[in-house]
């Protein structure tokens, strides 16, 4: 093949470029391999950022729990819901055989379940996980009849405000948002802080706000039920009219669950539509928290002087303010579940380490140190949990009256759709939005749409 | 990135007026030999093309033919063409390419304008003309993500110098239409320079005593910009326009940081993305890759169709 | 030259136009790199300057494995896509300007429309492709892609180098005596090392910058890049803003563009434009 003309001039160019080539070849496959280890069989927990410091501790305790059967190993996903589901879903459709726990958003059970990311409980260990575990939390682990999930976190949203400027907590959203437009006048901090930005937070709201109409987005046989009744014009209306007063927050549209915290903690807002995460960041002093800071000067606005007034030591809470006066709202119901993956390599090991990744003393911690609160009922019934949970019975309440999102497997696209479609929320109108969003939640639910 | 522009007009020069090839009856043995080495050092290059491109391409357009969506793998089938349809009768779509479109020819053209005016200057400066060309560079080299995240902060509320220029309560990064300018912003800051660089090269080609006479003639700046410098330029110009206009229409990871795709603000390459990787719909997103595919061809077939073929330097030189 | 006169009027007037250029440029990374040393409570005050200093968020990111394993897959990436490309191209370019073989007219026209194409294209079949042979979240998986792409660039900027190197000097120095290996290594390489060297960084300037495919073919600090690791970064609490982290994340990032660039800036203009418009 190689031909007489030239013949040392070619090769001598040729020789040492192939030699490189082949030394970087080797270089890049000895990189990209990874060697195993020995001991008991490791345990990866992927889960959210956010608690991560607890998560971590239990993973721990487990580890010296189980005896040397195996080792737990707390592995932190991103910050933000969207990019934990992202990363966890391409992981275990690539068959990463190092994911053996997943930590997911209650909103993923139905779809992990479908897509075969996931094990379904075999029956003992979930008649375990359902003995004294909160119904609204099991309801969100459920996916056609089967627990696929075990409930390790809850989460539910109550109302904090700011008892110096609205010494009784609005009942009502009418209510919130005149005594917003009052404050506003007297120029005093008014903002509502709620999520409004396009997002899964967004989403909440709406449903929370629609639940508590009397509406529901979709049926548990995946009907769309959005467009029945008036309960989603109410949602929206409300929607509406908080983001397009004159009282609200400008950056409202784009505002998530911290800069909500952050806006109160700065002394700007006089509500916030929040987790209970709430109180322990102004119990955590600067700068890993929002626990001081801001004062307030004699005329009730935010400063950075200290006039021996602190902002946070105004913060109250009180239950989710109602559509319809004198029904309770049905705050959406948030939180972990623990599942065991598909791809793991030792499914029974991670069945028990589920188990004991939400035992009480774990959850016991999980509510002190992180704030979320726990999916076992009878924790709530302890006192020495009341007493360093002082937001207890808000939540308790809230829990009991909460509605679960959709549980279907499209349910990313049902959420895509609604928070493209709610966002920016001044911009809905409420009177004609309605059968838009029924027709474009149909489309997402069979996964047959765009997303945007 | 749009790193290649640069250098092709040089090698397609090459093809264009490659010597009168031998035919094969008359291939001598050194002939021969040529060829092979000439086959044999191309030949990892192609196999890569073809494995990484030509293939994938190939295995999109099968994807995008199929419902298939990882959340439903029981579902999975022939579906012709449906998704075409699914995508091309969506909002979301015709939002994204009119976005994409308007980032596109207004970015161009602020760079075009922006970018000539850099050139001139810094083709005829005296002062710091070495420190002028070396800080242009940073622009141009610096990582995209790394630009759109300064200038995430400069327009957050609060945060940044240049939201705290705004009144008190604007959140520019929240509005479609100013989180669009900041977008296009943010393109127009980080390209200009590379479009400065190769108008620059087109301009060393204009003859200072053509320029010279015509001043003598008693054209004005403005003529003699319009009447001799762009129509010397013009394959440079050509060639700069033709591939920033491409890349442009690529646009996606000044979006992916600065808005998200937000209020509306996403380009085919967000929708593309979300489609594959927050709903998982494989087939669906490969619809839309095909269909930017075929986008990006019809743009370059339009180029070079409309402002004449001649486009990436296909003039004749006498070199070799 | 066409050059203003030198008069010192005219000549404050380039300097100003100079310094618009100049801020121009360095605002944005100035303002980068002064968040980067902001402390926790003066970072959202908005001013340009800090207010006071501090290296706390440098410190916090390499106390990050995230941060650190993705600054090494980043240079290790980058520089092993850029030692391939640059040699396959090398090879494709020699035979390009020098060699008369078929299929020539087509390796060029096919880099062609590689150079334009929209990579989000490849992105699907690429994920589905490389997460059923394994390929996905690992370094090869990513050098592959960044090799395709930055073959065009290299493949053009070499062949336009490699025909101004007058061969002949080769044939003339063979004829004083010296053997084809000494020719080569003591006339040519001198010469076309300039080229391959430019090439080299313009090809790394690239990988570098990648997103896209970083953030589509990855998923674990195995292989993530430290794009991806900057946009994905979570803050060092529940309750802390990400900011300065980004930022000095950023600056770091910025660090090697900025030394190519004071270093090479001849060079990088030169493979950029080399070329565009030789008429």
């Amino acid at each position: 093949m190689r031909g007489p003309v030239h013949p040392g001039r070619r090769r001598g160019r040729r020789r040492p470029l192939i030699a490189g080539a082949c030394a970087v070849l080797a270089a890049a496959a000895i990189a990209g391999c990874s060697s195993g280890a020995t001991g008991p069989p490791v345990l990866n927990v992927y889960g959210p950022a956010d608690g991560a410091e607890q998560y971590s501790a239990a993973a721990k305790d487990c580890t010296a729990a189980s005896g040397g059967r195996y080792s737990v190993v707390y592995q932190t996903l991103p910050k933000s819901a969207d990019d934990q589901r992202l990363q966890l879903a391409r992981r275990l459709v690539a068959g990463d055989s190092e994911v053996d726990i997943v930590g997911i958003d209650v909103t993923w059970t139905a779809e992990f379940a479908a897509a075969g990311w996931i094990e379904k409980l075999p029956e003992d260990v979930a008649a375990q996980v359902r003995q004294g575990t909160l119904d609204g939390p099991l309801q969100t682990a459920t996916y056609q009849g089967a627990l696929w999930a075990a409930p390790l976190n809850t989460n539910t949203q109550i109302l904090w405000y700011r008892k110096d400027l609205s010494p009784t907590p609005p009942a009502t959203w009418d209510e919130m948002i005149s005594a917003s437009e009052r404050l506003h006048q007297q120029g005093l901090p008014s903002y509502i802080e709620v999520q409004g930005a396009q997002y899964e937070g967004l989403v909440v709201w709406f449903n929370t706000l629609l639940n508590s109409a009397g509406g529901q987005i979709v049926d548990e046989d995946g009907n769309v039920l959005l467009g029945r009744g008036d309960a989603a014009q109410k949602a929206l209306s409300v929607m509406q009219r908080v983001a397009a007063s004159p009282a609200s927050d400008p950056s409202l549209s784009v505002n998530k669950e911290n800069d909500g915290r952050l806006a109160m903690e700065a002394g700007t807002a006089a509500f916030q539509i929040n987790y209970p995460f709430v109180y322990a960041s102004i119990h955590t002093p600067p700068p890993d928290g929002g626990g001081g800071g801001t004062f307030i000067d004699p005329q009730g606005k935010p400063t950075s002087a200290d006039t021996g007034r602190r902002v946070v030591d105004e913060f109250a809470w009180a239950p989710y303010p109602s559509v319809v006066p004198g029904q309770p709202a049905k705050p959406t119901i948030g939180g972990i579940n623990l599942a065991v993956s598909t791809t793991g390599q030792h499914k029974d090991l991670a069945f028990a380490a589920i188990q004991c990744l939400r035992n009480r003393d774990n959850q016991l911690r999980n509510a002190v140190e992180g704030g979320v609160p726990p999916t076992l009922s009878d924790l709530y019934t302890d006192p020495s949990f009341q007493a360093k949970y002082p937001a207890w019975e808000a939540i308790k309440n809230s829990l009991d009256n909460a509605s679960v999102r959709p549980l279907t497997p499209g349910y990313t696209s049902i959420s895509i759709v609604l928070s493209d479609l709610l966002n920016p929320p001044a911009a809905i109108d409420p009177a004609t939005a309605v059968p838009m969003l029924a027709d474009e939640v149909q489309g997402a639910a069979n996964s047959e749409g765009l997303v945007p | 990135m749009s790193l290649q522009s640069g250098a092709l007009a040089a090698s397609t020069e090459q093809v264009t007026q490659r010597p009168g090839g031998p035919t094969k009856a008359q291939m001598s043995e050194g002939k021969r030999a040529e060829r092979n080495l000439g086959l044999l050092l191309c030949a990892p290059a192609a196999i890569i093309i073809v494995l990484v491109t030509a293939y994938p391409i190939g295995y999109a357009i099968w994807l995008s033919l199929q419902r298939y969506d990882l959340r439903f793998p029981a579902e999975q089938a022939f579906v012709g063409l449906s998704n075409y349809v699914t995508v091309l009768t969506s909002g979301y779509w015709w939002q994204a390419f009119g976005v994409t479109m308007l980032i596109t020819v207004i970015s161009v053209a602020i760079e075009f304008v922006l970018g000539l005016a850099l050139a001139l200057m810094m083709h005829r400066t005296l002062v710091a003309r070495g420190l002028v060309r070396t800080v242009i560079l940073i622009p141009y080299g610096i990582v995209t993500v790394v630009a759109a995240f300064s200038w995430q902060f400069a327009w957050t509320p609060d945060k940044g110098y240049l939201a705290a220029l705004l009144p008190t309560g604007s959140a520019p990064l929240t509005d479609f239409g100013s989180a669009l300018a900041i977008v296009i912003g943010a393109e127009v800051w980080k390209t200009t320079p590379f479009m400065a660089l190769l108008l620059l090269a087109g301009l060393a080609l204009v003859p200072d005593d053509l320029l010279k006479a015509a001043q003598v003639d008693g054209a004005g700046p403005w003529q003699r910009l319009t009447q001799i410098i762009l129509p010397m330029m013009k394959p440079a110009i050509l060639v700069a326009l033709l591939f920033r206009t491409l890349d442009a229409f690529r646009v996606f990871d000044n979006i992916y940081i600065l808005t998200q795709g937000s209020n509306g603000t996403g380009s085919v390459s967000m929708l593309g993305y979300d489609n594959l990787f927050k709903a998982f719909n494989l087939g669906i997103g490969s619809a839309i890759s095909v269909l930017i595919f075929i986008c990006v061809a019809l743009l370059a077939v339009l180029f070079i169709k409309l402002f004449g073929a001649a486009a990436p330097g296909s003039e004749p030189s006498g070199r070799r | 030259m066409a050059t203003t006169t030198g008069d010192p009027r005219t000549r404050v007037w380039w300097g100003v136009a100079g310094l618009v250029v100049v801020l121009y440029a360095l605002v944005p990374v100035l303002w980068i790199l002064s968040l980067s040393f902001k402390t926790t409570d003066t970072i959202t005050d908005g001013n340009f300057i800090p207010r006071s200093w501090t290296l706390d968020n440098y410190a916090q990111i390499f106390s990050l494995d995230i941060f650190t394993s993705a600054l090494v897959n980043s240079i290790g990436i980058a520089i092993i896509s850029t030692v391939l490309a640059v040699v396959i191209g090398t090879m494709a370019a020699y035979a390009i300007a020098r060699l008369d073989f078929p299929g020539k007219k087509v390796l060029v026209g096919v880099s062609l429309l590689i150079a334009m194409f929209p990579q989000i294209s490849l992105v699907s079949p690429l994920f589905d492709i490389e997460r059923a042979v394994g390929l996905f979240d690992t370094w090869p998986g990513l050098i592959l892609p960044y090799i395709t792409f930055a073959l065009p660039l290299a493949i053009y900027t070499l062949s336009a180098f490699f025909r101004e190197i007058p061969w002949e000097l080769e044939k003339a120095a063979k004829m004083d005596g010296a053997t084809p290996l000494q020719a080569f290594r003591s006339v040519i390489v001198p010469l076309a090392a300039p080229g391959v060297f430019t090439t080299a960084i313009l090809v790394f300037i690239f990988c570098w910058n990648d997103f896209l495919f970083a953030i589509s073919l990855t998923s674990t600090p195995r292989s993530q890049t430290a794009t991806v690791a900057i946009a994905n970064f979570t803050g060092a609490s529940q309750f802390a803003e990400p900011t300065g982290s980004i930022a000095a994340a950023a600056v770091l990032l910025t660090i090697p563009i900025i030394i190519f660039v004071l270093l090479f800036q001849r060079r990088i203009v030169a493979g950029l434009t080399s070329g565009a418009v030789k008429g």
